[in-house]
């Protein structure tokens, strides 16, 4: 502005908290885009991967719940005043009481049969065989449990699709969510849709507030804000550590609370913009055979690669 | 409300086998995993929350240093950034603010008290004990030498107007209430809490 051309008028025309603004707490899922990123992310990690078979699988998951997703269509999300009702005590998909409408079944079925096996392993088929033959109590009962989070070891592989069914299911219902009556949780590690935990962190070069660490959850894909620096475990501070595999990129890293002993995965969007969640996560497995040999705990699970 | 199980789990090369990587049939990709992170080990980066040291806006940093502490080894700050979690700069830092690495290894940092003599040109390193001794033997001088016990109507001001000072603004409420009331007891008028830009 050229000065002496206008009157100054006492007005204040720019911005007022000069661009500084606070990072949106929760961020819910798009599952038109949630599972084909994903199965693109893996798609392109496999490629001289020591696990690409492994990958490469996992990859044709995402791309059958893509589908799943597509041919499911938005679900009856609670409506918004008894979806607030339930917020003041509890999260509103809360997956410990949330009561599964038989779709999810629906779902599981059209997984495993569109799911594109290819060179997998003959484990994998008799796996996908015996589930598809389990009906409707044995698919219910492993529902249960894959959401309890203590599958029994015959289950771990049949787990797998449970749980892939069921973040189909999540994600479709967490969409609809009231986003902005949507609360963090007291224990801020864990999901404020459905009260899950999370598969890893991401850390934003984008968005409002560049640098802002995102949880996003292992079910139903909602992310929420965590402050960095701050164990996702057990909230404290004093000895936590970034570890990365020296030499590389720095992009994914294991952020270990020697406070709890445990340590959650960290993907910097600053060393890869490509960054999915779930996909880095199975992909950074070394990581976690690292972490795991000198003896820290994983925070959870991903249900995708479950140990017994 | 019963949330989730957390379920910690150690994941190490010899237990993937009883994983979903073995129940599916992918034991083999299990194995060259284990096998390819053998050579690897993982280097350890402290990250550390702080207040920027220059100006009373006080924005939070986070401090990046090599090695974590519990092992003992010697640290050295790598990197500084915003701190995207703190409410006043939310991750943003001004110039001098995303210049402080620098100034942390600067080569020209202040690390000790120096003295320039009178009459000399060049600063001597020198300790603690004579740089607070000969400060208070100068400030006990110009006082005794310019207090103002009374003004020109006789009322009483005790003030000492010809020293000054400029203390820190990152320092806690708790600091700044004692340079306060430890200036001010002696008199002086010329202070500020606040490094101002």
């Amino acid at each position: 502005m050229r000065q002496g051309q206008m009157l100054f008028n006492g007005k204040w025309t720019g911005n007022p908290h000069g661009g500084v603004k606070a990072p949106q707490a929760v961020i819910l899922p798009d599952p038109a885009t949630r599972f084909s990123r994903t199965a693109t992310r893996l798609a392109a990690l496999a490629a001289g991967h020591p696990m690409a078979e492994w990958l490469d699988f996992m990859a044709s998951l995402a791309r059958a719940q893509h589908a799943v997703a597509g041919v499911m269509g938005p679900l009856g999300s609670p409506s918004r005043p008894e979806a607030e009702d339930v917020i003041e005590v509890t999260p509103p998909i809360a997956a410990s009481v949330h009561r599964r409408a038989p779709i999810w079944r629906e779902g599981l079925a059209l997984l495993l049969d569109g799911i594109d096996i290819g060179p997998a392993p003959a484990l994998a088929r008799l796996v996908i065989e015996s589930l598809r033959d389990s009906g409707a109590d044995g698919q219910e009962a492993l529902a249960d449990s894959v959401l309890r989070g203590s599958v029994d070891a015959a289950d771990v592989g049949a787990s797998v699709f449970t749980a892939a069914a069921l973040q189909v299911y999540f994600t479709r219902l967490a969409e609809s969510l009231p986003v902005s009556s949507l609360r963090l949780l007291p224990r801020r590690g864990l999901c404020p849709s459905c009260g899950s935990t999370p598969v890893c962190g991401v850390v934003n070069e984008s968005g409002e507030v560049r640098g802002a660490r995102y949880l996003h959850c292992s079910l139903c894909a909602t992310a929420w804000n965590h402050v960095r620096a701050v164990c996702i475990t057990c909230s404290q501070s004093r000895s936590l550590a970034l570890g990365a595999i020296k030499g590389d990129s720095g992009a994914a890293r294991v952020e270990i609370c020697g406070d709890c002993g445990t340590y959650a995965k960290m993907f910097y969007q600053s060393g890869d913009l490509d960054v999915d969640p779930v996909a880095d996560d199975l992909a950074t497995l070394s990581l976690d055979v690292l972490a795991g040999e000198e003896g820290w705990s994983r925070h959870a699970s991903n249900p995708l690669l479950r140990i017994r | 409300m019963e949330l989730r199980r957390r379920g910690f789990i150690k994941l190490t090369g010899a237990g993937l086998a009883a994983s979903t990587l073995g129940a599916l049939g992918f034991g083999p990709s299990g194995e060259a995993l284990a096998a390819a992170v053998r050579p690897f080990k993982l280097a350890a980066t402290t990250e550390t929350r702080n207040t920027c040291s220059y100006c009373a806006v006080a924005c939070g940093i986070l401090v990046y240093s090599a090695g974590d502490r519990a092992k003992n080894a010697k640290s050295n700050i790598i990197h500084i950034e915003g701190d995207p979690d703190h409410p006043v700069n939310r991750g943003t830092l001004c110039p001098k603010g995303s210049a402080l690495l620098d100034v942390v290894h600067a080569p020209t940092r202040l690390e000790q008290p120096k003295y320039r003599a009178p009459g000399s040109n060049e600063f001597k390193p020198v300790s603690w004990d004579f740089a607070l001794d000969r400060i208070a033997r100068l400030m006990k001088h110009d006082r005794d030498a310019n207090f103002i016990a009374r003004n020109a109507n006789g009322a009483t001001v005790n003030r000492w107007l010809t020293t000054g000072m400029l203390a820190a603004s990152a320092s806690s409420t708790e600091t700044a209430y004692l340079t306060w009331k430890t200036v001010r007891s002696m008199g002086m008028l010329i202070f500020d809490n606040q490094a101002r830009v």
